[in-house]
């Protein structure tokens, strides 16, 4: 054997044994990421609520428990759990005092259109800061989902002039900075609003849309951020639904509806119900949009944490924090074991020919397309409404068209100092920072989800706890990167360990992403027919090969969405993006936006109006590179 | 203790793999060497116009060896120096241009009294006597001076409602679900607002007032943006909590003046004075100084006030400023401010009775 030979051989057995283990590797590597940037900052946070001079105790987490401020008539069974009799007496109290009626009612101000109403008039009962926060979160849950599935269902099965590029920009709404959807908002719901101005041409209104129900446009507002994510994440499923279990079902005879609710639902429900849990996660945790539209009455738990942290209370704060990560961590858990529970079945992902939307006039004007335009008339209000009187709003102010906020960038960027922001290397930043981020967090998230998909219990619990970026406050989460990483880590001698700039922000934003990857991954290797990895496993293929040959090709339009979503979240950050970047040049285009808000809108409006530019632009692109694979 | 060692030694060894940055305690730079390093607030440097260039060229120019840095405020504002002070980390910068009193009060109660700045050498800043009175900030260790300051009045739509003459005019039905205000948990304008009820109600009189508010509908936003750019410019409400500079804004937007009404309610305004400080830390001492005396200069006053659209903090014999600034920017007949005795120990308290009258569900 030459010397040549024998380097090949060598290099074909190190090849091969890396191939063995890479997935464990990558798993090692992903532990060690996320220990530095994410146990140790959110430990360091979290100690404060669980520790008292170094000894552990939970009065802080009892006091909490117990305060009706917090938990409403919940607190008094905290305090007392034993006093079954009593608490059991008191519902007894509230159930005699609930009352149903029926009236008519004029829900539409100004219309006179009678609706019946079924009134159920219960007690006042004290909900507490996480009874009302939980409240809201399930209502925006219903809201997001029933906005977000019509929007899957048209967009997996019908085909019609946009559709790819309109699936692309689903998510736009993710990267908006929050006070850019508040004044977006206002721009399009408020008195002298686009929506209005619209209705006003044909005689109706102006109705007073934000004032009427508060609660109503916040919850619309979660509906704007969180219906897109249900979308995709049901869009992606639906696209992946082997087509030949349906026509089996047809061919054994049941209907069109039957084999739909039997063999499709199945397949859609992980997805549908990760869009709902990823919801209501992230409303139960909203910060700062409830405030911003609806006041300090919807004041959530979350704006308390934060109130806590600038008042630098932090054992208060960790304690609220911790208690919302626990409801987090409960509810993914709870749902990871329906998803490990189902039986997967299909082998190829041969999506569902799309109908034409509009082929003739006759078709165009049937009931289910009539109801289509319905609800496309409705995204049109509540999605692209906002976004387009942002848009409309950077260029015009008090005398009418104006290029000047666009001038003020132009500006800047040409005349700007070293010291000031500059609006392209904010552009410059993002794009980096979002494609290195997808870089890592694509495969931490795969690897992920083909290590506990399957893995019985134990996979359970550790995808449950890979899940902690998504379930721990964002406020924590920055205050914990300032405290661990920024202020750094003292070490013997007078030294300090400190982690800064462009490597750390991104690290960050991939702790942040790589979740979306996996929740949007795993659900369809969960529907996948385990036969066919064994059968590969048997032929001889590495688990490594299996995976890439055999699995990765069939769960393709997963993991495009998760990559969307990882770069959605990295172009979007802001909380741990300002903190990481203080001092350096690493802003980004969300940092630009806040730090261009002064007396004037106007140039953070243009700013804000660049960002959604330059993100729908990455969309298109991200979904065209990785749907080659697809077809 | 011993688990906490344990992970942050895990955590570090990791850590150095990524990209860590080591630094000894006195790496840094000790010496005097003509770098004055400013800490700023994002508007004094990033908005429209700002003063932060000006201000850097005109003290270079006046002082040819010295070089200003400017140094964006964390987002954690004062927190974040406090944090590195209590964990021994030096303080790079030398000025403060942007304190509060209440920035002194969170530094008081977290560490030593009158830590963190020094106790200013009144002799070494020439022009500090020309700071009008009532502007004094109340610092008992003299850590600061005021270098311009800010009204909170209300701006109202006068073709909605009447300019409101008192505080117990907006509790009444005609301006029933007219007001709008922002958080005082959050928010600097709508912690003057809660601050001035405070001194207008008293310690006992102010819950009250603001639940009589709150039945007059008052509605209670996150944040100064959304309140003004968001809700009021849409005209959801016909008055806001807002700076008695409004009309200098307004005009230059190009918008009729019908919608941007000053209101002084009690004839007073909420003084939100603006002041500079020098860390103890600081390295360039004497060119700290040196600009302390500069900002008061009568071009570097007429400049701050015009580009921030604030008040000069000097009395007007010392500053000129523009027609225009003085025919927009309206000062309220009496100026009233918490000071620093009785904002330490009680703030945090009066803010939190406050925010939980309000969500309290």
């Amino acid at each position: 054997m030459s010397l040549g030979d024998r380097i090949a051989a060598d290099r074909g057995r190190l090849s091969a044994l890396l191939e063995r283990h890479v997935l464990w590797l990558t798993a090692l590597l992903m532990a060690g990421v996320l220990g530095v940037m994410l146990y140790v900052p959110v430990g360091v946070v979290f100690g404060n609520a669980v520790l008292e001079d170094g000894v552990p105790t939970l009065s802080h987490v009892a006091d909490v428990l117990t305060d009706p401020f917090y938990f409403g008539a919940v607190a008094d069974v905290f305090a007392d759990p034993l006093a079954i009799g009593t608490h059991l007496g008191s519902l007894a109290a509230w159930l005699g005092a609930v009352s149903i009626t029926l009236s008519l009612e004029y829900p539409l101000p100004g219309v006179d259109l009678p609706v019946p109403w079924l009134a159920l008039e219960t007690p006042g009962v004290r909900k507490g800061l996480f009874g009302f926060t939980a409240y809201q979160a399930a209502l925006s849950t219903v809201a997001s989902v029933a906005l977000g599935l019509p929007a899957a269902y048209i967009l997996a099965n019908y085909e019609f002039h946009g559709r790819r590029t309109l699936r692309s920009l689903t998510i736009l709404p993710f990267v908006l900075p929050g006070i850019m959807v508040a004044v977006g908002f206002y721009a399009m719901f408020g008195q002298t609003g686009t929506l209005n101005t619209l209705l006003g041409t044909v005689g109706l209104g102006p109705f007073a849309f934000i004032e009427t129900n508060p609660l109503a446009i916040v919850i619309l507002a979660h509906a704007f951020y969180n219906a897109p994510l249900v979308a995709r994440l049901t869009v992606a499923a639906w696209e992946s639904v082997d087509v030949r279990t349906v026509e089996t079902a047809r061919s054994l005879g049941a209907s069109k509806r039957r084999a739909f609710r039997d063999v499709v639902v199945p397949q859609l429900a992980p997805a549908v119900l990760t869009g709902a849990l990823l919801t209501f996660i992230f409303t139960f945790m909203t910060f700062p949009i409830v405030l911003a539209l609806g006041g300090l009455q919807l004041a959530t738990v979350e704006v308390w944490i934060y109130d806590r942290i600038q008042r630098l209370d932090y054992t208060e704060a960790a304690t609220l924090a911790i208690l919302e990560t626990i409801l987090s961590l409960g509810l993914t858990y709870a749902y990871l074991r329906y998803e490990s529970a189902q039986a997967g079945f299909s082998q190829a992902a041969s999506r569902p020919t799309r109908e034409s939307l509009v082929p003739d006039l006759r078709t165009t004007l049937s009931p289910r397309r009539l109801a289509i335009f319905t609800y496309g008339l409705v995204a049109l209000v509540v999605f692209v409404g906002p976004m387009a009187s942002l848009v409309v709003g950077s260029f015009t102010d008090g005398s009418g068209v104006t290029l000047r906020n666009y001038a003020f960038l132009l500006e800047r960027q040409l005349e700007g100092e070293s010291f000031q922001t500059l609006p392209l290397p904010a552009i410059r930043n993002s794009l980096v920072f979002g494609v290195a981020t997808l870089v890592i967090a694509v495969p931490m998230g795969v690897v992920l989800s083909v290590l506990t998909v399957r893995a019985g219990r134990s996979g359970t619990v550790i995808d449950t706890l890979a899940m902690l970026p998504l379930a721990v406050s964002g406020v924590v989460f920055g205050i914990g990167l300032l405290q661990g990483l920024v202020f750094g880590i003292s070490l013997p001698g007078g030294w300090r360990l400190q982690m800064t700039g462009a490597v750390a922000i991104v690290v960050a934003h991939a702790v942040a992403a790589y979740p979306f990857v996996t929740r949007n991954v795993s659900p369809m290797l969960a529907n996948l027919d385990p036969a066919m990895v064994e059968s590969a496993r048997a032929l001889g293929a590495s688990r490594f090969r299996a995976l890439v040959d055999v699995e990765l090709p069939l769960v393709v339009n997963g993991i495009v969405a998760g990559a969307a979503f990882a770069f959605a979240i990295s172009i979007g950050e802001f909380s741990s993006t300002v903190i990481l970047a203080s001092g350096s040049e690493s802003y980004t285009m969300p940092v630009a936006v806040e730090r261009y808000l002064g007396r004037r809108s106007g140039p953070a409006i243009a700013m804000g109006t660049l960002l959604l530019a330059v993100t729908a632009a990455s969309f298109v692109v991200i979904d065209r590179v990785g749907g080659r694979a697809d077809r | 203790m011993r688990r906490r060692t344990f992970v942050s030694t895990i955590g570090s060894g990791a850590a150095l793999g990524l990209a860590g940055c080591l630094t000894q305690d006195g790496d840094s730079d000790d010496t005097d060497d003509g770098t004055l390093t400013v800490v700023t607030y994002e508007s004094m440097v990033d908005g429209e116009n700002p003063a932060g260039p000006w201000l850097k060229e005109a003290f270079e120019a006046e002082y040819p060896d010295a070089e200003l840095e400017w140094e964006l405020l964390p987002d954690q504002g004062i927190s974040h120096y406090i944090g590195e002070a209590e964990r021994d980390i030096s303080i790079e910068a030398d000025v403060y241009l942007g304190l509060n009193i209440d920035d002194l009060v969170r530094i008081d109660d977290n560490l030593d009294e009158g830590g963190l700045f020094r106790e200013l050498d009144h002799d070494r800043i020439e022009r500090a006597s020309r700071i009008r009175d009532g502007l004094d900030m109340g610092d008992p260790h003299g850590r600061v001076l005021a270098y311009d300051t800010g009204y909170i009045s209300l701006v109202y739509d006068e073709s909605e409602v009447d300019e409101p003459e008192t505080f117990d005019a907006l509790t009444e039905p005609e301006y029933e679900d007219a007001l709008l205000a922002q958080n005082a948990q959050s928010s600097d304008p709508g912690q003057a607002f809660l601050l001035w009820t405070i001194d207008a109600f008293g310690e006992d009189g102010y819950l009250d007032y603001w639940q009589a508010l709150e039945e007059n509908g008052v509605r209670v936003l996150e944040d100064w943006t959304e309140s003004y750019y968001g809700a009021y410019m849409n005209e959801e409400r016909p008055m806001v909590v807002s700076y008695s500079t409004d009309q200098v804004f307004a005009s230059a937007e190009g918008n009729d003046l019908t919608r941007h009404q000053i209101a002084f309610p009690n004839d007073q305004g909420y003084a939100n004075p603006e002041g500079m400080g020098i860390f103890e830390d600081a390295t360039s001492v004497d060119l700290a100084y040196e600009f302390l005396d500069f900002v008061l200069t009568n071009d570097a006053q007429a400049e701050i006030a015009q580009r921030n659209v604030q008040f000069p903090a000097v009395e007007d014999e010392y500053v000129d400023l523009d027609d225009e600034f003085d025919q927009y920017a309206h000062v309220p007949p009496e100026a009233v401010t918490v000071g620093y005795d009785e904002l330490q120990g009680n703030l945090d308290g009066w803010v939190d009775d406050w925010a939980r009258e309000f969500a309290s569900q």
